[in-house]
């Protein structure tokens, strides 16, 4: 078996990242908690898993909605203390939507609160195992990887999946990402994991592989930041929509008026007007089999 | 997850079958999928 004993990946659909639950002889920990909607699940889950321990620790790879949406619920079934990114600490302690990315998105996140914060370089104990967290910003600035040297496993977050990688939302805003996804592939290459375990789909042991596919996408994207924010706004409209399951026409223009980084994306690298972007947006999801448009209709489809 | 049923209501999975996934090998995963088609015949039927 290719994870040791004391891991458990639970791996959901996309709306919710994968949750880690560690259970050690002296610690359990689950990384990443998933979206607010699969919160209830998500207990369900790890409550079964837990068969009556404790759940003392919760520790996010990053800030995001699908990774950190389940933080408030779980921490107030379990009391788990929850360990974040220390950079995120200030913006969490006054719970500021505006630098989180809740509201830029659109997405839901209930509030919570923390115990601990987790620095690039600290180590932290679970499942027995030492792991060393690494910043991996490009994705999102602040986000952390967790190594564990020796057993040669890569808690990747959305740094690396096994095709592609997160959205790099900062390019959006005009702040550097490109630059930062390529140190943190180097980061990962240089680490020779033997086995990913990303924060959506399945671990994987072809890292080589996946690398290689993350390398092309990032020349691909970087090459004109235009093509990142068209891969931006079909993402963000995509999440919208798995988490709505169908919306009218005429709300998906609505949210090309409102979302602020839609609208940001449409200001600065795709001029044209919400109504032709939502439109342009729709067609591409339903070229790509993501989507399907019915009598003004958006229904989710995977 | 459906009460009634006590599946995932996206996946039509059991919390047992999704706790056991990520460690699972590809005949569990394979028998787990072949049980997915039967509940969705069953619940269109």
């Amino acid at each position: 078996m290719l994870l040791p004993a004391s891991m458990r990946v639970f791996e959901r659909g996309w709306l919710s990242a994968n949750n880690i639950l560690f259970i050690g002889g002296d610690d359990t920990t689950l990384v990443d908690t998933g979206y607010v909607t699969h919160a209830p699940q998500t207990l369900a889950l790890v409550e079964h898993a837990l068969q009556g321990r404790a759940l003392e620790r919760i520790v996010n790879t990053h800030l995001h909605s699908d990774h950190c949406g389940g933080n408030a619920a779980l921490r107030h079934a379990l009391g788990s203390r929850i360990a974040i990114p220390v950079f995120e600490a200030d913006k969490v302690r006054v719970w500021d939507e505006d630098a989180l990315s809740y509201r830029a998105t659109g997405q839901q996140c209930p509030r919570f609160t923390f115990d601990e914060t987790i620095a690039p370089g600290d180590f932290l104990t679970m499942g027995d195992l030492s792991w060393q967290a690494l910043a991996a910003p490009g994705h999102d600035p602040h986000a952390l990887l967790f190594w564990c040297a020796q057993q040669g496993i890569l808690i990747a977050g959305d740094a690396l999946w096994q095709n592609g990688f997160g959205v790099i939302f900062p390019e959006l805003a005009g702040e550097p990402g490109f630059g930062e996804v390529r140190a943190t592939l180097d980061l990962i290459a240089s680490l020779e994991p033997r086995l990913v375990v990303p924060g959506h789909g399945a671990p994987f042991t072809d890292v080589d592989a996946a690398l290689q596919r993350a390398y092309s996408r990032l020349d691909y994207l970087s090459f004109d930041p235009v093509r990142n924010a068209e891969n931006s706004v079909k993402v963000l409209l995509k999440f919208l929509l798995i988490e709505r399951r169908t919306m009218p026409l005429a709300e998906v223009e609505n949210l090309f008026e409102t979302v602020p980084l839609l609208v940001l994306a449409r200001e600065r690298f795709l001029p044209r007007s919400p109504a032709e972007l939502a439109r342009w947006t729709v067609q591409a999801l339903e070229k790509a089999g993501a989507a399907s448009l019915r009598e003004d209709m958006l229904t989710d489809s995977s | 997850m459906v009460p009634a049923t006590g599946l995932c209501e996206g996946c039509m999975r059991t919390i047992d079958e999704i706790v056991a996934w990520g460690r699972a090998d590809d005949d569990y995963k394979r028998a787990v999928w072949a049980e997915i088609r039967r509940r969705e015949a069953r619940m269109f039927e």
